[in-house]
């Protein structure tokens, strides 16, 4: 038997609003309370958890449009339907308690209503009520309902009842409450004073978990994220492990690696690296600003400074060192009363001209001088209705005006990259205006799209990179209970548009947030929703959805392609930045490629990065962002997923040798397959422990090479371009350097392992012999005592002493592993000291083997006479030739 | 198109695969090959299985070869790297994935003999390939999906589950390359990751031979360090 509270549609009527009941496990839910009118849901339902017959629910009236939000009735012609209900036989009736039915509760008309059952003591119950003040606040009863009693209405309490209305009781102890609000607020007196407990948490709380058994542990969920406390909440601990940040904006900046720069909800502004040596951790993401966070940009005039906002164009120029912060946002000039600053207020910087910024209240600004002085482009954009301008009384039973409901503003803006004249802002109320002589005349154009609905939000401005006519726009009508999509596309100044994405029949799911055009690919198109984004390859006529590395179906506020790198960096709310590296196969992706069986894209040419290390361990609480790969990265296209008989791919070099296979990939559709540009790992005698950095190989130089892939009888070949890395200090010989180098250890590291292999067959073919030989024959002495002479040459090569202590004990392929280690992690130029190690160490090897053979000589021809005495086979030498055989069977 | 029943399903992946005689007829596999993980780690992969669950796995890395066994009733490993190359008793998920590795004709054939149960789930989609989803459940309660293709009934996909100590951890593998050993299909190459990671290992068999004589002793657990010197 489950309950639950369901909203229905959030911005519109809905008769399925209420509260729902199901008694088999879900599969049928019926409806068993409903509010008096279409706006009425439930906004809270609490059970006698020793009578779970016993149901209190809360009923709140409530609609937020996009200018404004009511808590409570519409007007006096449409009274509030909020209220506190009772059943006492699981749902079947229910008693409206109100100032009549139950004493000392408030006279109406209520906003939003909590309600909370004691656990420990079923006749206490709650409830905040949102009544008109003073008669707002905290209620209790202790008669299960019948009669209440008026408790704490303090400040945190009664503030923004639509946001924070919520109630926690603890299991045990009928006395002590919790009430999130913009900080957390207990009671330990049964609701008469509350205490602040939020401690070094964010703020914006919403709700609070108690332990049961060990009720000082807590967990709490504010607007910063989530918080445990083990002492009551008198100190909070982060989970820092949850990547759902909400991101409005993205942009990126030029470095190596670049930048990634963005606004989240009421997280701030931030900057953060797109890659780090060990992982993108928190600590990789710089905070530069503050409060609510939108667009931020990097100033392209100026590498030390950036621009970022909070709420309600609040936008200041920042230095990226030392943090100082200067307010630069445009104020009013007494004619013009007041600026209307979007909630999420558009900056836009000029693609053509460094150091060009705009910024759009219901006037567009622009500031050539990094906001010291700022032009008024525009007339008032907008529709300019007041009716849409009545923030001052929005809220409902409670005013709540904050720059959330500022409406008839500008919400978009794009220059085009072709004529800095041409200039597009879309509105939030329905008016999509273009400039095409830098501001002096504006015109209209969403009067010229057929079949839109009016007043709608300009939700983005895409500025065609082919033509300085073209222009791409979405439009969001959620807010008016609208989810479709609608994008739409002009080739000439907007005087005509058409739609590229309706929903209609499919596949594009949600409200469009984002378009944006590929500045390569003209028909490439990247449209974002609130379910994810869309792919078109061909100027919007076909889309699909993108689901790559487990994407998820998260609402995509903006998109950016990087210019040098290609990445497509995306901005989800609710799922932090992704970044789909690389997205150059999807340019020129036609019908005829997708009709044949395999065939490889081509993508930027393969920079070797740098080898480095970095990050730390954070345990198992921190979230890490996963780097992109640093092995070269092989793009194909395949019609039909791969699954019988070999699919193979193999890399040769500039001279048609091989260097071996990799795995292929075998997915429908594009696959992505990578090589590590490493030879094989050198073979590497037996010892007493691992011969640690040995596991891979050296990393090919720089160059062209093949990737020849065979399915069945069909092989398809490939060029791909290894670069350096542009951030390297070195030169090409000195990287050639390293690689020989490493290769003579390499080959060091093979030789010893043939002589190990040597000896042990010469010990292993005496023992054998001794075994063959009666006890009573001394020559199995002899062949015994030969046999640890060889070892001793062995010893000399490897450490042999075992049972996972730190021996300490080092030899040659110690020695060696370490030297092949080093030198293949740095990649510049060896230095002398390596030269002339990997020098002493060859030459001592060839010490040990020519005393080996020497050995040999004198000895292994008396035993072999001595075994063919007894006719016994000889003691076999191996040779390389034959030790390669063997060997490169593995 | 008719509703497929789970035994449908496991009849047409078992006619896929060579059908029941051939995997009968067939007592030992041998497989060697490499196991490709991050940044260019290559190492050399040999799994010998006997019937009915003896299974071996080493591989070959830094001049030592780690072993991992299961003999029917036991699980052990050797993990030389250290310097310690004495049979050790296997950590709980070892002992799951290798009782797992131990099913010679895997965990869909004879499924209730073996104590798993299986249920069809519905078709599903694997990287745009559609499939049949299976879900089986272990005797142990570890539960299992198998995607098999559905053109030809092969799995392309498995999910795997495992409880370890009250906790679930969950991988992928995509299995691929299949190729006729002894009548039975195989897949040479497997790729697999942790659930939601997209860092991948991969693992290609060079070689796959039956019905060599491979001598129970291979998976007891030695008494003492057998390592090669």
């Amino acid at each position: 038997m489950v309950y639950a509270a369901v909203p229905g549609k959030l911005w519109s009527d809905s008769n399925d609003r209420g509260l729902y009941k199901t008694t088999d496990g879900g599969k049928s839910w019926s409806l068993i309370l409903k509010g008096p009118n279409p706006s009425t849901g439930c906004s809270m339902i609490s059970m006698d958890v020793h009578n779970p017959s016993t149901i209190f629910a809360g009923m709140w009236d409530f609609r937020r449009k996009g200018w404004t939000f009511r808590s409570g009735g519409d007007s006096s012609s449409a009274p509030s339907g909020s209220g506190l209900f009772r059943s006492t036989n699981g749902g079947e009736s229910w008693v409206d308690l109100n100032q009549e039915t139950a004493h000392g509760l408030p006279s109406k008309p209520w906003g939003r209503v909590a309600v909370a059952v004691a656990p420990s003591s079923p006749k206490v119950v709650y409830a905040f009520i949102e009544a008109e003040p003073p008669k707002n606040g905290l209620y209790r009863s202790d008669d299960g309902g019948a009669t209440w009693q008026a408790l704490d209405r303090s400040q945190y309490m009664v503030w923004r009842p639509f946001y924070f209305a919520n109630l926690i009781v603890d299991p045990k102890d009928e006395n002590k409450i919790y009430k999130p609000d913009l900080v957390l607020i207990a009671s330990t007196d049964g609701g008469k004073s509350f205490s602040n407990i939020a401690g070094g948490a964010h703020g914006d709380f919403h709700d609070v978990w108690i332990d049961p058994l060990n009720t000082d542990h807590l967990i709490t969920g504010d607007d910063g994220g989530l918080w445990y406390s083990y002492d009551a909440g008198n100190t909070w601990w982060k989970a820092d492990n949850l990547p759902i940040s909400q991101f409005y904006h993205v942009s990126v900046d030029m470095d190596r690696p670049y930048r990634v720069y963005g606004g989240l909800q009421d997280n701030s502004s931030w900057v953060g690296l797109s890659q780090y040596p060990g992982g993108i951790a928190n600590a990789q993401w710089e905070n530069m600003y503050g409060g609510d966070g939108f667009w931020m940009f990097a100033d392209p005039a100026d590498p030390d400074y950036l621009y970022a906002e909070y709420q309600g164009g609040t936008i200041g120029r920042i230095n990226r060192k030392s943090h100082e912060n200067r307010n630069i946002q445009p104020l009013p000039v007494s004619s013009e009363k007041k600026l209307r600053f979007n909630w999420n207020t558009p900056i836009a910087l000029s693609p053509s001209q460094k150091g060009t910024i705009y910024l759009g209240s219901q006037f567009l600004f622009r500031s050539r001088d990094h906001g010291q002085t700022w032009e008024k482009i525009s007339p008032d954009l907008t529709t300019n209705d007041p009716e849409k301008q009545k923030q001052e009384q929005s809220g409902g039973v409670t005013i709540d005006n904050s720059a959330a409901e500022m409406n008839t503003t500008i919400h978009a803006i794009a220059e085009s990259p072709l004529n800095s004249d041409v200039i597009w802002a879309g509105t939030d109320d329905g008016n999509l205006q273009v400039t095409r002589d830098g501001g002096k005349t504006w015109h209209n154009t969403s009067v010229n799209i057929k079949g839109l609905p009016k007043n709608g939000w300009v939700s983005s401005i895409e500025a065609g990179h082919f033509s300085a006519g073209q222009a791409y726009a979405t439009f969001d009508f959620h807010m008016s209970g609208d989810m479709v999509p609608y994008a739409y596309e002009t080739g000439d100044y907007g005087q005509t548009w058409k739609r590229i994405a309706s929903g209609e029949p499919g596949p594009v799911r949600g409200y469009a947030h984002v378009i944006k055009e590929d500045p390569i690919d003209k028909n490439l198109l990247f449209l974002g929703t609130e379910f994810g984004i869309w792919v078109s390859l061909d100027g919007g006529h076909e889309w699909a959805q993108y689901k790559g590395g487990n994407f998820p179906d998260v609402a995509v506020r903006d998109i950016v392609v990087h210019p040098r790198d290609n990445d497509l960096v995306i901005a989800t709310h609710g799922r932090g930045i992704w970044i789909v590296d690389d997205i150059s196969p999807l340019r020129g992706l036609t019908r005829d490629t997708l009709e044949k069986e395999i065939a490889f894209r081509s993508a930027l040419p393969t920079v070797q990065q740098i080898p480095a290390w970095g990050g730390w361990v954070y345990g198992d609480a921190s979230f890490i962002g996963p780097n992109p790969t640093g092995d070269a990265v092989i793009t194909y296209y395949q019609k039909k997923r791969h699954i019988f008989g070999d699919l193979k791919m193999e890399v040769l070099d500039q001279n048609g040798a091989s260097l071996g296979t990799i795995p292929s990939s075998k997915r429908r559709g594009l696959n992505r397959t990578t090589w590590s540009m490493r030879l094989k790992p050198p073979r590497v005698p037996p010892g007493a422990s691992g011969a640690g950095g040995t596991g891979i190989g050296p990393r090919v130089v720089p160059g062209v090479y093949t990737i020849k892939l065979t399915k069945g009888k069909n092989v398809f070949v490939h060029q791909l371009t290894v670069k350096t890395d542009p951030r390297s200090t070195y030169t090409f010989e000195d990287r050639k350097a390293q690689f020989d180098l490493t290769m003579k250890v390499y080959r060091l590291l093979e030789e010893m392992a043939f002589a190990v292999a040597e000896i042990n067959g010469v010990r292993s073919s005496l023992e054998a012999g001794a075994s063959k030989l009666p006890a009573s024959d001394t020559l199995g002495a002899r062949l015994r005592a030969s046999s640890s002479e060889a070892d001793a040459f062995r010893m000399k090569i490897v450490a042999t002493k075992e049972g996972g202590m730190i021996t300490g004990e080092e030899r040659l392929r110690e020695y060696t592993a370490d030297l092949y280690g080093s030198l293949n992690g740095y990649e510049g130029r060896p230095t002398q000291t390596e030269l002339d190690r990997a020098e002493s160490l060859s030459s001592e090897l060839s010490g040990v083997e020519k005393d080996f053979h020497a050995w040999t000589d004198a000895h292994i021809a008396g035993i072999n006479s001595a075994l063919s005495g007894r006719s016994l086979a000889p003691i076999s030498v191996l040779t390389r030739e034959d030790w390669e055989k063997q060997t490169s069977q593995k | 198109m008719a509703a497929q029943s789970a035994d449908e399903l496991v009849g047409k992946y078992l006619k896929a695969i060579g059908g029941s005689e051939k995997l009968v007829a067939v007592r030992t596999l041998r497989m060697s090959g490499k196991y490709y993980g991050d940044g260019g780690y290559v190492t050399a992969l040999l799994q010998l299985n006997r019937r009915p669950n003896m299974v071996r796995e080493e591989n070959s890395t830094q001049g030592l070869t780690g072993v991992t066994a299961y003999d029917g009733t036991t699980g052990w490993k050797i993990d030389p790297w250290g310097g310690k190359k004495d049979p050790e008793p296997l950590e709980e998920e070892e002992l799951k994935g290798i009782i797992e590795d131990s099913d010679f004709d895997g965990p869909l054939v004879n499924y209730a003999e073996k104590g798993n149960k299986v249920e069809y789930v519905g078709k599903d989609q694997v990287e745009g390939t559609d499939a049949y989803k299976l879900k089986v459940t272990l005797k142990n309660g570890d539960v299992q999906y198998f995607y098999l293709d559905e053109e030809y009934y092969v799995p392309i996909k498995i999910e795997i589950e495992r409880n370890v100590r009250g906790a679930f951890r969950y991988y992928e593998m995509y299995p691929s390359e299949f190729k006729e050993v002894a009548g039975w299909y195989l897949p040479y190459s497997i790729e697999g990751n942790v659930k939601g990671s997209q860092s991948k290992w991969k693992i290609v068999y060079e070689r796959i031979e039956a019905n060599l004589p491979i001598e129970a002793d291979r998976f007891m657990k030695p008494a003492l360090a057998t390592a090669p010197h």
